[in-house]
Formats: C-alpha cells, structure tokens, sequence
C-alpha cells in the first residue's frame, strides 16, 4: 500500500568526492564550444550564463580562466539606450539580465564600464503604483523581478533610488499561510520564489517580516530521503532547490533544521565524474547553472575548498566585503 | 552534412513557407510535435500534417532554428529589414522552436500593436507552443500582455462610458465585444487545464489561471464556484499535483472573500440581520442583491465539502504529500474564518439541539467563544432539503445531529485513525507532520 515517495535513489558508485579541477575544466570549455544549436537555444539567457560561469569559477578560485575583456565588451554592448542589459546582443533589455550583468562587473570590480546612472534609472521607473516590479516596459509582474530590483540597486550602492517601503508592502502582501511567498499575491509558495522574497527582504533590511519558524519547517519538508530538496510537495529533488532552499534557510538563520550531511551526499552525486559539471539529479546532463548552484550549495554547507558564498546575492563573500555590502541573515 | 550556405537558405525558406501554409491550410492545428528523424529522407519536406498535428522533423531543426534566430536578430539590430508578413511568419517558426526566446515574443507585441496581428491569433500561437513547452514561462508572461490588450481592445474607455444613452448600434457593438472577451477568458482556462494535464504541479499554468481570475473575470462570484466544481475531479485523478491543489485553495479563499463582500452589502443596503439563519443554498451565480438570501451562508459547507473531500482523498491514496498540505491550508482557512465569525453571532442562542462534540471543544479557550461558534454553526446548517443535494448530510438531519464541521478534535481524531493504520509508512510521516502542525501552529 502506498505510493512511492518521489525521489531519486543515490547508487553506490556515485561520486562522494568534490572534483574541483573537473568542474573548471568544464566551465572554462564551456564558452568555446559553440554549437550552432545550442548556443542559438540558451542565448536568450546568455548574461545569466555568463554570471553562473564566471561565479562558480570564482568560488573555485579560477575566475583568471575566464576572458575578462570579451565578457566586458560583451556586457557593455548589450546595454540599451534605456539603461537596462539584455541577455545578448539584439535582444531587448530585462530586469534578469540588467542584474546578472551587474553581478559579473561587480565579480570584476568594474560597474563603471557601463553607464550605472542610467542602469539606476531603468531600475527605478520598473517600479510600480503598489511597489511591484515589472520585469521590463511589457509590464509582467513578478516577487522574481522585486529581488532583481532591489539586488542590483544593493550592488551599485543606490537602493535610495527607489520606494523600498512599498516594495516590501508588496512583497509581503504575497506572504503565504505556510510562510512561504508565491510570484503574485494568491499564488502558490515556491523555493524559488521564496528564495527571491527572503533574499529581497534580507537585501531591505526587513528579516523580521518573515514568520522564520513556519517557513523554515515548509523549508525543511523540502528535503526528501535521498537527502536532496525539492522546490515544492511531491516533486523530484534537485540540485537548483537544494540552493535555493538552502539558502533561504540560511538566510532565515534556520540552516541547522536540515540534514546536512545528507544533502551533501545528494550533491556530490549530481557531479558528472567524466566531464565534469552538475546535474539536476545523479545521472542526469550536467550544465553551467547547476554546476554553480551544486558548488555555491556545498560552500554554504561549510566545504572549505570553495570560498564563501553569500546567500543572498549567489556571488563570494569576499567581493561583496569589498564593495562593503553585507546582507542582514537572522540568527 | 556538407550543405553550403546558400543551400541551407534555400532549404530553410522553403521550410518557414512550409510551416505557414500548414496553418493556411488547416487553422485548426492542435498540437506541434518533433518528428525524432535524425536524417533527411527522400526529397520530403521536414514538415508533417496529420489530421490536426503539425510536426517537424528533428534533422531540420538545427538548420532552421538558428536561421530564423539570427534573422529576427539582425531586424531587431537594424541591420536587415523584414516586412511585417516576413516577421509574423519568422516569429512563429522561432517561437514554436524556442518558446522562451522573450525578444521574438515581444516582436510579435508590437505587431498586435500596430494592427498585423490579432490577439486571437497570437494566443493561439501561443497555445500552439505550450502543447509541446507546457511549462514556457515566456509564452505564458506574454500571454497576460495580450489578455491585457485584448480587453483594453474590447472595452476601450470603459470607464467612460456612458450607460444607457447610446444607441443601439453601440449597445450591440459592445455586446460583441463582450462576448469576445468572454471566450478569450474561457479559451484560457481550457489552455490552462490542458498544460497542467501536460506536465504536472505546472506553477506558470496554475499560477496564470489565478492570474486570469484575479484580472479578467467578470462575474467573480459565479466563476469562482465554477472553478471549483470544474477543478474537483481533475485533482481527485492528480492527487499529486500541489499546484492544482493550491488554485482550489485560492478558489476557497477567494470565495470567502466574495461572499463576505455580498454579505456587507447586504447588510449595508437592506439593514437586514446578516446572522439570520439561511432559507436557501446559494444558486452560486453570482447576482446577490439585497433581495436575496445570504449567500455567504454557504461557506461553511464549502469548507466541509473540501475537507470530506481531503478525507476521501488521503484516505484512498495514502501516502501523498500534496493531501496533506492541502488540508494544512484549508482547515487553516476554515479555522480563521470561524474564528472572525464567532463574534459577529455572539448575541444569538446557542441552539440546544445542536451538539457538536467534535467543534465545541475545538476552539480557543473562552468559554463564550465556543458557544458562539456553536451559534454560528446553526446559522450555517446546510439546508439540503431545498436543493437536493447533500443527501447524506440530509439523513443525518434527519436522524438528529447535525453534520459535523471540522474542529480541532475531529481532526486530531482523524489523525489516530489514519495512524493505526500501519500499511503505509509515509502516510504516517505526513500524518505525524500534520498532527505536529495542528499542535503548533493553529493550536496556539
């Protein structure tokens, strides 16, 4: 009787061992294999791509790999007469991008490459009448594009620009029963979701907002026996999650209420032992953004050969102490 | 593959002309599909019409994606002009391709907003897409811009508008309109249930039906319990599916809401008793008027229902987290909304055949409280007799006691029963989980 609970059975041969070299091997190659197909599929993401590359390099102490000069000439010709960066060049302007683009000139300590006033001002006039954020001029509204807001503000050191009262008004008015937070106001609690909304409040100062007991056990049901976290019920663990999760928690300062050790296992299984890289799940095609947030994950579980991540921002503690930037995290 | 450039061209053109005189030929195309066929065969062309399925074969695609990619690029940076036919024809193929390429999504915004394209025939793309990329969070972003335009389209000055002094032709126009709109939002919801059938706890699919509620329903009331009859057996066969289950959460949250709306203006235009018991089931369509019988009496049969219906559930598919969550969040919703109630009957008699051992106990310690629960209770008993429905809840009036609502001790009760039952181990977890939950979190 009963139903299989959904989850992924970790094999005995799967790697138990972090193995860094492979992973910057993997994203250092990354970029050079330009498959026609798969780069023309993924470019419409391309400036976060580049921001989940180049972070987990830098995590992993490798960040000199990477092409600094390209990647700076890239981020300034994807910036629009608007202020806003899109994700490539000829692609229109974004909320998503306009914040990956200042996390990696931030990772390079060179925001002033690009025209920051005018970033600020894109920024600023997404805001709307009850303090949401739309993502770009088309309007969609979304908890995602609030963090966005709000983080890449933090960076440049300009959060004065906008009306954050409001904007937490807004953010809290999607607030759920469980403690969770959904896109919209009504809308379903999501770990990614959540992880946008602790971290926007973290960014605003306003931890004390969030109800950290009941998020963190909804937070904590997350994890499932193979010691992998899921986004949302009775759905598969994955490596994305178990970020997302993890440093929701952390920033709720409710990191200690999961099994650790387990997740641990769960990640270092995603690792791909021939190419390198991470998977959503063991076994599974490894690809740069789980490969940053199976590296960032296992920072924020304490693994001293990777730097410091911090929760908030997905980026190493030691850039955001030099620009002074530090996150408010419960305890 | 040894093609040169001009023949990759060649073949690519024929095939985006290929792709559009399909829908030329046959508008009621359902479905899009790959056709997994690693090599060219024959001199065919990639693309196949079965009956009402359009599909590609996979051999083509890499040549025709990164084609029509680059081509709507280079338009977008000025360095190649396409007309607006070109563009509409581009756009599809790309977008049918790679859903989630936001920058061809918003190509085709501007041609809706300089007349090119009709929001019909974009939202149909759109469906088109979603068939084979159900989850597309690109596809569904836009199409809340195009539901936004398309009302704006259909009602232009709304506000404006002055009731009854415009002529007939006005009055029929907008009629028109009306019924446009309304078949767009009925369109939506079939879109909507057809991607949660594809890929399942679909938060964009879920999520944007919400949304749909929350922007585009006019008569919220009737919608809303449509919604909820229309959902019930849908996620009676997805027992695990959250999001599904979260949207009948928001449907009962939202019809709570509504109902306490009607029963203020009610109480505001009539002066009437809103505690007065109720003499008929709300017929649910949504027109309360002074006029007529409290509807927000009804509550506390939806809450009943969806909570049977939990049971029924659980009871039947141990073992499912999702069931467990959903009676977290709907005994949470009913135990708040008694909660604010109690007050508003407090001055009227506990009736003395109403005896509900598993509710009284059930709520927070003063004593008068609980009476006025009981109260509110009486005021709220089903009165099934009118409708025909609930027969079981009919025979048990009969017999004496009322149906019991839910309280906290008919749930602890529910718990043991469940916890005696040792077949399933994870039903166990979710029920201790749930017991734990009931004990911190409502019963402090």
């Amino acid at each position: 009787m009963g139903t299989q609970v959904k989850d992924v059975i970790i094999k005995p041969d799967a790697p138990t061992t972090l193995l860094l070299d492979k992973h910057a091997d993997y994203i250092a190659a990354y970029g050079s294999k330009k498959d026609d197909y798969e780069y023309t599929l993924s470019e419409y993401l391309r400036m976060s791509g580049i921001y989940w590359g180049l972070t987990v390099m830098d995590l992993m102490g490798q960040l000199g790999r990477m092409n600094r000069d390209e990647i700076i000439e890239f981020i300034k010709s994807c910036q629009h007469e608007c202020g806003g960066i899109s994700a490539s060049i000829g692609h229109d302007p974004h909320l998503l991008y306009t914040l990956s683009a200042v996390q990696i000139l931030t990772l390079y300590d060179c925001v002033n490459v690009i025209d920051v006033d005018k970033v600020v001002e894109y920024v600023r006039a997404l805001q709307q009448e009850d303090g949401s954020f739309a993502g770009d001029k088309w309007g969609e509204i979304d908890t995602r594009f609030s963090f966005c807001a709000v983080a890449t503000l933090a960076l440049l050191g300009r959060l004065d620009a906008i009306n954050v009262d409001k904007a937490v008004e807004f953010v809290l008015s999607c607030m759920n029963f469980d403690g969770g937070f959904g896109c919209r106001p009504g809308s379903e609690s999501h770990a990614g979701q959540i992880y946008c909304c602790t971290g926007f409040l973290s960014v605003t100062g306003q931890l004390h907002q969030v109800n950290a007991d009941l998020l963190g056990w909804w937070l904590c049901e997350r994890q499932l026996p193979s010691g992998g976290l899921n986004g949302r019920p009775e759905k598969l663990p994955d490596v994305c999650y178990s970020w997302w999760v993890l440093a929701s928690l952390k920033i709720i300062g409710r990191i200690h209420w999961i099994d650790k050790m387990k997740l641990r296992m769960f990640i270092l299984a995603c690792q791909d032992e021939e190419t390198g890289g991470f998977a959503d799940r063991p076994g599974d095609m490894v690809d740069p953004f789980h490969t940053l947030f199976g590296v960032a994950g296992l920072s924020l579980l304490g693994d001293e050969q990777i730097k410091a991540v911090n929760p908030v921002f997905c980026m190493p503690e030691d850039v955001l102490q030099r620009i002074g930037l530090q996150p408010e995290l419960l305890s | 593959m040894a093609e040169s450039e001009e023949e990759v061209d060649v073949l690519v053109q024929r095939v985006v002309k290929d792709i559009n005189n399909a829908f030329k030929r046959n508008p009621n195309i359902d479905e899009i599909g790959l056709i997994p066929c690693p090599e060219a065969r024959y001199n065919r062309s990639p693309i196949v019409l079965v009956e009402n399925k359009l599909g590609v074969e996979s051999w083509c695609v890499k040549f025709l994606l990164p084609y029509v990619h680059n081509k709507l690029l280079l338009y977008r940076q000025r360095k190649q002009w396409l007309d607006r036919e070109a563009l509409v024809d581009i756009t599809c193929t790309l977008l049918l391709l790679n859903p989630d390429f936001t920058t061809a999504w918003n190509v085709r915004k501007e041609l809706l907003q300089c007349g090119v394209l009709s929001p019909e025939k974009d939202l149909y793309l759109g469906k088109l897409a979603l068939t084979k990329y159900p989850k597309s969070p690109e596809t569904w972003i836009h199409r809340r811009w195009v539901l936004q335009w398309l009302q704006k389209e259909c009602c232009p000055h709304w506000a404006e508008r002055k009731e009854p002094t415009e002529g007939t032709h006005g009055n029929a126009e907008r009629t028109h309109q009306n019924e446009r709109l309304q078949r767009a939002v009925q369109d939506e919801m079939r879109v909507c249930a057809d991607a949660a059938g594809r890929y399942p706890s679909n938060y964009n699919a879920w999520s944007h039906r919400i949304w749909v509620l929350q922007n585009m329903a006019q008569d919220s009331l009737k919608v809303l319990h449509d919604e909820l009859s229309s959902t019930r057996l849908w996620v009676s066969m997805h027992v695990s599916d959250h999001s599904g289950f979260h949207y009948r959460q928001f449907l009962l949250n939202a019809l709570v809401k509504e109902l306490s709306v009607a029963r203020e203006r009610v109480t505001h235009l009539s002066g009437s008793d809103p505690h007065r018991p109720r003499q008929q089931q709300p017929n649910g369509d949504g027109t309360a008027s002074p006029t007529e019988d409290h509807p927000w009496a009804a509550i506390p049969q939806l809450f009943h229902e969806e909570m049977e219906l939990c049971t029924d559930l659980i009871e039947s598919y141990p073992g499912h987290e999702t069931l467990w969550c959903h009676r977290r969040h709907v005994f949470y919703l009913w135990h708040h909304w008694k909660r604010e109630n109690a007050q508003g009957s407090a001055r009227l008699t506990p009736s003395v055949n109403h005896t509900d051992p598993l509710l009284g106990g059930a709520l927070v310690s003063p004593a008068g409280e609980a009476k006025n629960i009981q109260a509110m209770d009486v005021d709220c008993t089903p009165d099934a007799s009118k409708n025909g429905g609930y027969t079981q809840d009919t025979k048990r009036l009969k017999r004496g006691p009322l149906p019991p609502y839910p309280g906290l001790s008919s749930e602890h009760s529910f718990i043991s029963r469940i916890l005696d039952d040792r077949r399933s181990p994870e039903q166990i977890r979710f029920a201790a989980a749930y017991k734990k939950w009931l004990d911190t979190v409502v019963g402090q």
